[in-house]
């Protein structure tokens, strides 16, 4: 079969005149044969356009002091729990015997009234996939006063976690970034040139996420603290006989699992609330028996610190440093045995007859795999 | 064959963008796009598969995420500290077939509800990718727009600037992207004649800076000439003679004055934006109004250097209040701040306003501030790649969402990725547009031995 012809731009069909003569008109190429397939009118389109025109409206400007999500609305393009709290009253207005309210008044009562609380329900943004919700973030507030008792309080970043109900990673987190912040605002006081805060930008995205408010009467719980992570080991179902009169407890199952894996206690990330709590509830101690205990552990743990810091120091004070002002120049002993005796031992350094090295090989990923 | 549509109405592939016709092709998603039951168990994963991997990690080659993919997926579970301590695990084992284990009620279990969700994990490890990171963080409209910022070099991790867009972000790891290029990849698009517009001012800044560079350099050839000449005579007449250079005053004052000219200039190009609002005009009496203001400034601007800086900044307050007088709220800044708990400050009240307008009460001294601090924040400034005022783009908030394995400081466009993605029971942390079917299938499709 012959190759299919595109029609030639010197003498077009009649047909290819007609597509030549529309193209004319849109476009800046009025000679050009190529086919404009990009912006044709199909039915699609069309839909995709009348979407955008009635349900898809609702997405196109935030909505004012709330999340947006596709679904809050459901096929009409109406706000679920606006189309709920309408039918609530109605349903209690009968209940009451009054006349229902005209379809106008309906319309006119949304307007000037604040939407209904938000749900979980209608921060999910993709419909299909219920198992993802938008979670809070923290609000401004409450990472000022996160940074205000770390770096004014002098508080540490275990009790702060433990107080305001937030992961410990993120109270680090949030106080580097808050340092950053500030740097920043420090030098905009001094030079004009400094970096500018992306304000209204940060004011706009907060104003479309749902946030964990700060209230320093009642703390609100921004998320579980105390996560205990699946170990692979325990993925297994093991069956484990022993005596009925055995008292079988958390420490004995993580044994039974695997011979190094700790019980749950010691593997969250907060272990000192568990055992505070076991000494206020179930031992039932006394505030000074419990304060001594309190002390005691802190010692311990001043302790652990305290070695591994001299370990730390001991390792540092090893190598010899050179300052020439401009470099430092650090020597580390090495071994020259460390090689071993086939020569392939990996302590071993430098180059080595005979062993290859695949810095320059094909498909090796030159990515670092950290940033210090 | 030309290329394939990225967004594509008629094969429906959901993408990682904020675009509108994404949005579209989300409200048309329903589970039986994917699971056709028709088929047969190799195709259903191949078309799971398709579905999914255009949307995770598009941008990556499919045999790079073959490598990625692992099958051992991340899960932690929410622990009771209270229930930790006052049971010690004894009493699930204790007294099994002797009446002390409750019968099952299937009216009291949730089925599935708490369930860990972990298929929705599968594509965790691409969440790891730099570039996706940053769009999850919002600073980018599109994964593929995070992948140029990163190797544009508009991107820092832990403050170093980082080009490679598959860099595996580590726990603990700090991404900042440049502030001006998240404006631009969120803010809102400029009309093709404000894009000329900006073109004609960076052109003129362009050719001022290459004159005044020019100028620079014969000052300084001068200077070195007449230091030689002086050298010179100086030799001849063997007696220097050098007089004590003046320092110039170069106070507090002089960078008021220069802040308050920004300010009337700031002030001016807002009279002309709502003057030359094409969508909302101005009726013919506000635009008189306007224009006297208008005069009012190019008056106070002439008398910046003659007058004291006390006088001008009244005259400057005066002429915002007037203008947030005409307009109460800023018809441009679409984005107002949020109002904070309104405190009277004493003081502030009982300084006496020297400006020829009535007394204002603290409240609209403090609006007047805050008017001032948004003109400040968000100016109108042509030259800046998106439309300004700065205003989020079209069909953002329905993909706003930040998920918790990231902390975001928007102010400074940076986040901190705390740790790996985890399911928990009844939430997964990767976010992910298809149901657990899906995923499941596209998940034993990855798997080694299918």
């Amino acid at each position: 079969m012959p190759p299919t012809l595109r029609c030639a731009s010197v003498i077009p069909s009649s047909s290819c005149t007609k597509h030549l003569c529309r193209a004319a008109a849109q476009s800046s190429r009025p000679f050009s044969t190529t086919p404009r397939h990009d912006q044709r009118a199909t039915r699609a389109r069309r839909a995709l356009f009348r979407w955008l025109g009635s349900q898809g409206e609702n997405f196109r400007n935030p909505l004012n002091g709330s999340t947006n999500y596709m679904g809050a609305y459901n096929r009409e393009g109406q706000l679920k729990r606006v189309v709920e709290s309408e039918l609530f009253k109605a349903r209690a207005r009968e209940d009451k015997g009054q006349e229902p309210a005209k379809p106008e008044e309906a319309g006119k009562d949304d307007k000037n009234k604040t939407l209904p609380e938000e749900t979980t329900r209608d921060r999910i943004p993709f419909p299909l996939n219920r198992n993802f919700v938008s979670q809070p973030v923290l609000s401004e507030e409450l990472r000022e006063e996160i940074w205000q008792r770390i770096m004014k309080g002098g508080k540490s970043v275990r009790e702060v976690s433990a107080d305001l109900k937030v992961e410990m990673s993120r109270v680090g987190a949030v106080v580097r970034l808050k340092e950053v912040e500030k740097e920043w605002k420090r030098i905009l006081t001094f030079d004009v040139k400094g970096k500018p805060l992306a304000r209204p930008y940060a004011q706009a995205v907060m104003s479309m996420l749902p946030k964990t408010p700060y209230d320093s009467e009642s703390v609100v719980a921004h998320e579980s603290i105390n996560d205990l992570p699946v170990h692979a080991s325990t993925g297994q179902q093991i069956f484990h006989p022993t005596s009925e009169s055995r008292h079988f407890t958390r420490a004995d199952a993580a044994k039974v699992f695997s011979k190094n894996l700790l019980p749950a206690d010691d593997r969250i990330p907060h272990p000192e609330l568990v055992i505070q709590h076991r000494e206020r509830v179930v031992e039932e101690l006394t505030i000074e028996q419990r304060q001594e205990r309190a002390l005691m552990r802190a010692e311990a743990a001043d302790k652990i610190t305290a070695a591994k810091a001299a370990k730390a120091a001991k390792k540092e004070a090893a190598i010899q440093k050179i300052d020439t002002g401009r470099w430092e120049f650090r020597f580390t002993p090495i071994n020259s045995d460390d090689i071993g005796k086939d020569g392939r031992g990996h302590k071993g350094v430098g180059w080595r007859y005979g062993v290859p090295l695949y810095d320059r090989s094909r498909g090796q990923v030159k990515i670092p795999t950290s940033v210090e | 064959m030309s290329r394939r549509r990225f967004h594509g109405l008629r094969r429906l592939k959901f993408r990682m963008t904020w675009n509108k016709y994404n949005l579209y092709n989300l409200s048309r998603m329903t589970p039986s796009n994917y699971a056709n039951f028709g088929a047969t168990y190799f195709q259903q994963k191949w078309a799971a598969k398709a579905a999914t991997r255009a949307y995770h990690g598009e941008q990556i080659r499919e045999k790079q995420w073959e490598r990625m993919f692992t099958p051992r997926l991340n899960a932690a579970i929410p622990m009771d500290h209270r229930y930790l301590g006052e049971h010690d695990g004894s009493e699930l084992a204790a007294g099994r077939g002797s009446g002390l284990e409750k019968p099952f009620d299937p009216k009291k279990t949730s089925m599935g509800k708490n369930q860990v969700p972990y298929m929705h994990m599968t594509y965790a490890p691409a969440e790891r990718r730099l570039d996706v990171a940053i769009f999850r963080a919002l600073f980018a409209s599109s994964a593929r727009q995070a992948r140029q910022f990163v190797t544009h070099g508009k991107v820092k991790v832990n403050g170093k600037k980082m080009p490679y867009p598959g860099y595996l972000l580590n726990p603990g790891d700090m991404f900042q992207v440049d502030p001006e290029r998240v404006l631009f990849a969120t803010g809102q698009a400029k009309t093709p004649e404000q894009v000329k517009a900006g073109r004609e001012i960076l052109r003129r800044r362009r050719i001022a800076n290459t004159r005044r560079d020019e100028r620079k350099k014969e000052r300084k050839e001068k200077a070195l000439q007449e230091i030689a000449n002086k050298k010179v005579s100086a030799e001849r007449a063997a007696e220097p003679a050098a007089k004590p250079v003046e320092d110039r005053p170069v106070g507090t004052d002089k960078e008021a004055r220069k802040q308050r000219k920004n300010d009337l200039q700031e002030l001016g190009k807002q009279i002309k934006a709502i003057m030359e609002n094409r969508k909302a005009p101005p009726p013919a009496k506000r635009k008189q109004e306007l224009r006297a203001l208008n005069k009012e400034i190019k008056a106070t601007m002439s008398l910046i250097n003659r007058r004291p800086a006390t006088e001008i900044q009244d005259k400057t307050d005066d002429l915002t209040a007037q203008l947030t007088k005409l307009y109460v709220s800023n018809p441009l800044a679409r984005f107002k701040p949020t109002s904070k708990p309104e405190v009277t400050t004493p003081e502030k009240a009982e300084t006496p306003a020297a400006s020829q307008a009535p007394e204002e009460s603290p409240e609209e001294k403090k609006q007047l501030r805050e008017a001032m601090m948004l003109y400040r924040e968000n100016p109108i400034d042509e030259s800046k790649p998106y439309a300004t005022p700065w205003a989020p783009r079209p069909y953002m908030s329905a993909f706003a969402f930040i998920p918790r394995y990231l902390e975001v400081n928007h102010n400074i466009c940076s986040a901190v990725y705390l740790r790996h993605p985890v399911a928990k029971p009844g939430l997964a942390e990767v976010p992910t547009p298809f149901n657990a079917e899906v995923m499941q299938l596209a998940f034993n499709w990855y798997l080694r031995r299918r």
